[in-house]
């Protein structure tokens, strides 16, 4: 299992980064895969964590961790040629982690096999936008989430607090 | 021994060799290479011409006169089928042909030799297809560019121009005769001149191409923006030789972008002029920008905002509900419209309506915010609201005082009415003017007690004003009426005609037309002329505009009209003061009828009656 984090969380400073982008090509369940994968090996080294999210070949990530280390990462990620468009919606200073497991969540083409994959949900699977994001972050994750996923897959679970 | 060699050596020869004879052209020796050329018949001692094989005709023909003319000749890249394979595959002969003589020079037969040149023969015919093809490119290449709505060009290291396509000649209206090394610096705008001249000879200068715009005189003598684009063509790395390119006319769309820019800055001062928070945001509903005045009011900068910073302006208590609802709207594209307090740069809540629109264009959707401070106006109605409820409180402690007042005084009055129901059978009084003044005392005790029961029932029907309406069948709730009015009705032997067919159903009150039907009915049965029996019409029907109105028409005492408009019914204004009555009724069917957006009209003649119209609604 991942080892949480979030305790340690208070000794060194944080920040998360969200952007969007869209895929050069159609990222086939063999490449989404591969690429839950390759985050939760190499991030877990970093303390990076967060979320991915894809659908018909948009992306959006949440990234957290030290910024010493995401914000070269996020540099790194925007110079990836296997997307463009990279848009980055915020880099701000957090308190806590919110995404402390690697996860991602897209539609894949062969649902079987998936289920059982750790880090993966179904967008309609997804659990509702973690509490422990300010009401503004919170809402910045549902309306990524919305223009990932559309409208139809449920958002916004916190805020109807 | 010789001769054997040479005979093993010609036999292997790769080209065909063989000896004709004789007039008849008979076979002689046929080296291998021959025989396959020409299919392998070719028995020794017999003509030619019974074994053509793949020859044709008109070479035995030529052969023929070669034979008898004595001069040689050769037949090049002749074509000959290939023996035993495919008909229309060919193979290319050059074809000697020798005549033999003998010591005196008679003819005595040929010497064949045929070197195969299919090799060499493709490569001449592909060559020649080449050419031809070349040629067809190069004329379309020359219609393209000589069609294409842009001066193409090609310009040596030295600046001289190597070609210029006729589009120059008709944009700048130059005779073909120009010179167009001379006079295409001189059609450049004198501001922009140096500029080209210098950009172009930098870029041959260090070998590469350019990009660049200026403006070029056009026939007419307008100067028009044009792009200039040219590239390299390199004959040995880095030293190109020649610059090949295109003039393109660009003045409309520089001119429509200059405008486009123009527009857009006037609307950036615009939105950064208005005293309101005015921001735009991208189609997933993320916020791109802020006006100025946002950033005087929040002290906050567009950066520090961010895209959905703007929450955490609003009061804590009302930031879900406003979150919520923008994910909602920008998943529906609905309107976005709200009344929040927003916390300004020193702490200060103020008031403000927050609306948003998408417009959904070809640009695809973004949406346009502005957030407008109504905490003055909201404070306003605050106060207002406050002096409502407290008016409106008044007014009712006033009415429970009245009905309170009404009822707390009915019992004194049964009491005081008791008392001289016992005097008067009790005490005997002499002085016959005592009886009048016992029975005007009667009288007054009567009317003070119609007096509080009125004043009672208008508190009562005051509150019902503002009752629900409901679609009401008229001719039911008149009989309602008229039932509870029975006594009345038989005192006055009254007749009553009820006619609702014109507009049968009325959307009211209950109680309210209830209310209005007994009063101008108990008024026309009170005011009954004492000559004659009651007769009363009650009709509903529908006015020249279309809405329902009710004629009460009697044939009583009538009374005298002041002013054109017809009376107005103030409370307590009796009409006729030999008749009882607290002249509550008249006043609280105006009342009703003027709360419900209606009118009242009525019209008299003294002795003949009254007939009193009801506007519902206007």
């Amino acid at each position: 299992m991942y080892p949480k984090r979030a305790g340690r969380g208070a000794c060194y400073q944080m920040n998360h980064i969200v952007y969007m982008s869209r895929a050069v090509r159609p990222l086939s369940d063999y490449d989404l895969q591969d690429l839950l994968a390759q985050c939760r090996r190499d991030n877990s080294l970093h303390q990076v964590t967060g979320v991915l999210f894809y659908s018909h070949g948009s992306i959006a990530q949440l990234i957290e961790g030290d910024p010493a280390v995401i914000e070269p990462l996020y540099d790194k990620i925007s110079r990836d040629g296997r997307h463009s468009n990279v848009m980055q919606l915020v880099n701000k200073p957090i308190a806590a982690r919110s995404f402390p497991d690697w996860s991602m969540a897209f539609h894949p083409l062969e649902a079987k096999g998936f289920a059982t994959l750790e880090g993966f949900f179904m967008p309609s699977h997804l659990p509702p936008t973690p509490d422990t994001l300010s009401i503004a972050d919170a809402m910045l994750i549902d309306l990524v989430r919305q223009a990932v996923f559309g409208a139809d897959e449920p958002a916004a679970a916190n805020l109807t607090a | 021994m010789r001769e054997q060699q040479l005979q093993t050596i010609l036999r292997h020869m790769p080209a065909g060799i063989a000896t004709l004879l004789g007039p008849e052209l008979r076979f002689g020796f046929v080296n291998e290479a021959m025989q396959s050329l020409l299919g392998g018949d070719t028995p020794e001692g017999q003509p030619l011409a019974d074994h053509l094989g793949v020859l044709a005709a008109d070479l035995l023909e030529v052969m023929q006169q070669v034979y008898s003319s004595g001069r040689p000749y050769v037949a090049k890249a002749y074509a000959l089928p290939v023996a035993g394979s495919d008909p229309t595959s060919r193979r290319y002969l050059d074809v000697a042909l020798e005549p033999l003589q003998d010591d005196e020079g008679q003819p005595q037969g040929l010497l064949l030799f045929a070197v195969d040149v299919t090799g060499q023969e493709e490569a001449r015919q592909r060559a020649h297809e080449l050419a031809l093809e070349t040629r067809r490119l190069d004329a379309r290449l020359r219609v393209l560019t000589e069609t294409a709505p842009q001066i193409t060009f090609s310009i040596d290291a030295a600046g001289q121009f190597e070609y210029v396509s006729p589009q120059w000649y008709y944009f700048t209206g130059q005779p073909p005769t120009a010179d167009v090394n001379a006079i295409w610096p001189l059609l450049i705008h004198p501001d922009d001149r140096l500029r080209v001249l210098y950009q172009s000879d930098m870029a041959r200068s260090s070998g590469i191409g350019w990009n660049f715009e200026y403006r070029l005189r056009r026939h007419d003598g307008q100067y028009r923006w044009v792009l200039s684009r040219a590239l390299p063509e390199h004959h040995a790395p880095d030293k190109p030789v020649f610059w090949h390119g295109a003039v393109t006319e660009v003045h409309d769309q520089r001119e429509l972008a200059e405008a486009l820019r123009q527009g857009e800055a006037e609307l950036r001062f615009l939105a950064d002029s208005i005293p309101q928070l005015i921001w735009t945001a991208s189609a997933e509903g993320f916020i791109d920008y802020y006006n100025q005045h946002t950033a005087q009011y929040t002290g906050l900068s567009t950066q520090e905002l961010g895209p959905t910073g703007w929450v955490n302006l609003l009061d804590p208590s009302e930031q879900a509900g406003a979150a919520r609802r923008w994910v909602q709207c920008v998943a529906s594209g609905e309107d976005y419209e709200g009344l929040y307090r927003m916390r300004r740069h020193d702490g200060q809540y103020r008031w403000h309506i927050i609306r948003a629109r998408q417009l959904a264009d070809a640009r695809g959707p973004r949406w346009f915010g502005a957030c407008t401070d109504v905490d003055d106006q909201h404070r306003l109605r605050e106060v207002l609201q406050t002096q409502y409820d407290e008016l409106a409180r008044t007014n009712r402690d006033l009415d429970t005082f009245v009905y309170t007042a009404s009822h707390d005084l009915k019992q004194p009055l049964f009491n005081l009415r008791g008392l001289f129901e016992e005097l008067r059978s009790s005490a005997t009084f002499h002085d016959p003017e005592q009886a009048t003044l016992l029975e005007m005392v009667d009288d007054a005790l009567l009317q003070l007690d119609g007096t509080l029961q009125e004043l009672a029932a208008t508190v009562q029907d005051q509150r019902e004003l503002a009752a629900p309406t409901e679609e009401l069948d008229l001719q039911s709730v008149a009989q309602e009426v008229l039932l509870g009015l029975r006594a009345q009705v038989e005192e006055a032997q009254a007749t009553i005609d009820l006619d609702v067919a014109a507009a049968p159903t009325l959307v009211y009150g209950r109680a309210n037309l209830r209310s209005v039907l007994h009063n101008l009915l108990s008024n026309a049965l009170k005011f009954a002329h004492p000559d004659r029996p009651a007769h009363i019409t009650i009709s509903s029907s529908l006015s020249e505009s279309g809405q329902p109105r009710l004629t009460v028409q009697d044939n009583g005492l009538g009374m005298t009209l002041v002013g054109s408009a017809g009376p107005s019914f103030l409370l307590f204004d009796r009409q006729h003061p030999g008749v009882a009555g607290a002249g509550v009724g008249l006043y609280l069917v105006q009342r009703i009828i003027d709360s419900r957006g209606g009118h009242l009209e009525v019209g008299s003649t003294v002795d003949q009656g009254t007939t009193f119209t009801v506007y519902w609604f206007e």
